[in-house]
């Protein structure tokens, strides 16, 4: 039996090179080198935020809200914010999948016990709402116990998202400062007059 | 002067092909500085290859009426000539022009060039000469061309081959020979060659699809890049030696070289992250092939064939037309890629926004800077510095930001990476095929 030839050793170490190499690259997670897929928008999620009061609340329920939507619109929670963040008329699918996505939030956060008590935002809604000096510290003398007994803030969210002109908040997405005050505004407002509703009948 | 011949002459036929890919890192420099368009970028370094491929046989053809030191000089010269109009070119059309002009005294210097070694060293020694200072060109282009355009400007790349081309016109003229005969006459060594193109279509995707991701995809300067890829050349070298240790038939070295750098190819497109030291193995596996597969399919085209002039005109005619073969095949694929890219990556990149621990505020007033980045960047990977850099945040929100920028460019670089996967495969897929043709031209031989 002769030897094999010296050569031979030439192939057999491309082999196990190239072997080598690629299985590397492979098992350290080369294959899926890729970009981040967006999450499944009809999966459950949670929303948190960095800010307090009606600007954290209103984070949480647009985050939870859009990916609501995008799940009843067919798409990702990324394409539908980048299909929002254009300049556009909006159809109305859109205007009625966030609207249905935004009440949809408020219910999720009320289940899963996140919404803050009425009371919380009644200082916040009062420091921006220009209201009469009497009545304002009138409302601010209740008792933090009675507002909550007298109005649960998922009512007053509902009630501020059926109010909201989502058409008109949309087409102003360009001007953070413009976007921050109609945001807050509209949100303000929406607290704002089903508190004092309430309360003027508490009163 | 007669020892400086040959070091002379070498170095020109390796600045001719270094020339085929010297310019692919100072692309975006050129493209910046003469205010073109990426589709006329492309043909600085088209135009080359395409003119030294075309004008290699005629220039072959013509050499057996000429002086061979006249020939050879008028090619140098005019190459240093064309050089130095490079250097000097303030549009775009004129540099390509210029570079059309140098390939043509490339071709000549080339055929030239390997006449004058000949004559100088004998003709084994002589054509091993030629061939290996061709093998290292190829593989140093980038490298050079990178280092040049970091450490001076893109015009230095050109500059820089004038004195010594123009000091190899005396050593051309210096070396006495006769026209050669034209009788001999062999059929060019058709597998031969099309295995050669085959090689340099896979080596272009190797180093020009390399670089480009470096540095487009990545972010690394063009100097970072051109250290990277000297992998390349370093592997080549390595070949010699362990052909000489193995003594491996040349068809299994030509078999075994293209097998490596399609390995290697299939390597650079699965990197598991976007470190520079994932692109290294995969390099050494390109350049170990490289190494087996060049110089040996140029002497198995040329040996014992004569007229010589006449079949070193088509192995140079087949290199480079496989370069623009691999580009013709590859660009249309990277960049479309690269289109296709862009959502993902803008889907990646929202994902991370919409989530980011920031202040609404922030994450608002982060989204439309990175949207003003991205609409003023189309086309190409885009650098989201700038959109950070202008961001006006509260100092202890800055952490965030900063991670929030790191984050975003790793998305970037995934979707870089995964636009340039198919194009790095096909080139696998190119060095596949040349495997192919070269186990066909062994059983015939056999």
């Amino acid at each position: 039996m002769t030897a094999p030839p010296r050569w031979i050793a030439l192939p057999l170490a491309a082999v196990l090179l190239v072997c080598g190499v690629i299985g590397v690259q492979l098992a350290n997670g080369g294959g899926t080198y890729e970009p981040l897929r967006p999450a499944d928008p009809c999966a459950e999620r949670t929303a948190t935020s960095r800010a307090d009061g009606i600007d954290g609340l209103t984070e949480r329920l647009v985050l939870l809200g859009v990916n609501d939507a995008a799940c009843r619109l067919g798409v990702t929670r990324e394409a539908l914010t980048l299909e929002l963040a254009q300049s556009g008329a909006r159809t109305d699918a859109e205007i009625d999948a966030l609207r249905a996505g935004l009440l949809s939030a408020v219910r999720q956060m009320k289940k899963d016990g996140s919404l803050p008590p009425a009371s919380d935002l009644v200082d916040e809604a009062l420091d921006s709402a220009n209201l009469n000096g009497l009545l304002e510290r009138a409302i601010r003398l209740v008792p933090d116990s009675v507002i909550n007994r007298a109005l649960r803030t998922d009512d007053v969210l509902e009630r501020a998202i059926e109010d909201l002109d989502l058409r008109a908040l949309l087409a102003n997405l360009d001007d953070q400062d413009d976007l921050e005050r109609q945001v807050e505004a509209a949100v303000t407002e929406a607290v704002k007059e089903s508190l004092l509703a309430r309360l003027r009948n508490l009163l | 002067m007669r020892r400086a011949v040959t070091p002379l002459l070498a170095v020109t036929v390796a600045m001719v092909l270094a020339d085929s890919a010297v310019v692919t890192l100072a692309l975006p420099d050129i493209l910046r500085n003469l205010d073109a368009s990426v589709g006329q970028v492309a043909w600085v370094l088209i135009a080359y290859n395409l003119v030294l491929g075309m004008a290699a046989v005629p220039a072959a053809a013509a050499f057996s009426r000429v002086q061979p030191r006249v020939f050879s000089a008028v090619g140098v010269a005019v190459f240093a000539g064309a050089s130095a109009w490079c250097a000097l070119a303030d549009s775009i059309e004129v540099l390509i022009v210029a570079r059309c002009v140098q390939a043509v005294g490339g071709a000549l210097a080339l055929i030239g060039c390997l006449e004058q070694l000949v004559e100088v060293r004998g003709e084994r020694r002589g054509i091993a000469t030629w061939v290996t200072a061709g093998v290292v060109g190829t593989a140093a282009g980038p490298v050079a061309g990178g280092l040049l355009t970091q450490a001076i400007s893109w015009q230095a790349i050109f500059v820089v081959q004038v004195p010594f081309a123009l000091l190899a016109v005396p050593a051309a003229l210096s070396v006495a020979s006769a026209p050669p005969r034209a009788s001999d006459r062999h059929r060019p060594a058709v597998r031969a060659n099309v295995t050669l193109a085959l090689m340099s279509a896979a080596l272009t995707a190797a180093l020009f699809l390399l670089v480009l991701l470096l540095v487009e995809g990545w972010g690394r300067s063009p100097a970072t890049a051109a250290v990277t890829v000297s992998v390349v050349p370093l592997a080549a070298l390595g070949a010699r030696p362990l052909v000489r240790l193995l003594r491996p038939p040349p068809d299994v070295e030509v078999a075994v070289g293209c097998f490596l750098v399609a390995g290697g190819l299939v390597g650079l497109a699965v990197p598991p992250s976007a470190h520079l030291v994932w692109t290294i193995a995969p390099q050494a596996l390109v350049g170990l092939g490289l190494g087996l597969t060049v110089d040996r399919l140029t002497s198995q085209a040329m040996e014992m064939r004569l007229p010589r002039a006449r079949h070193a005109g088509w192995t140079i005619s087949a290199r480079h037309v496989g370069v623009v073969l691999g580009l013709a095949v590859l660009t249309p694929v990277f960049t479309a890629d690269l289109r296709d890219a862009e959502q993902p990556a803008q889907e990646a990149i929202t994902s991370l926004v919409l989530d980011s621990p920031l202040q609404p505020e922030d994450k608002i007033a982060v989204a439309q800077a990175l949207g003003d980045a991205l609409s003023d960047q189309q086309g190409q990977v885009p650098d989201l510095h700038s959109a950070f850099a202008t961001l006006d945040v509260a100092p202890q929100d800055r952490p965030a930001t900063d991670r929030l920028e790191r984050d975003l460019d790793a998305q970037l670089e995934r979707a870089a990476t995964w636009a340039f996967r198919d194009s790095f495969l096909i080139g696998a897929g190119i060095a596949l095929l040349a495997l192919l043709s070269s186990i066909r031209l062994r059983r015939r031989t056999a």
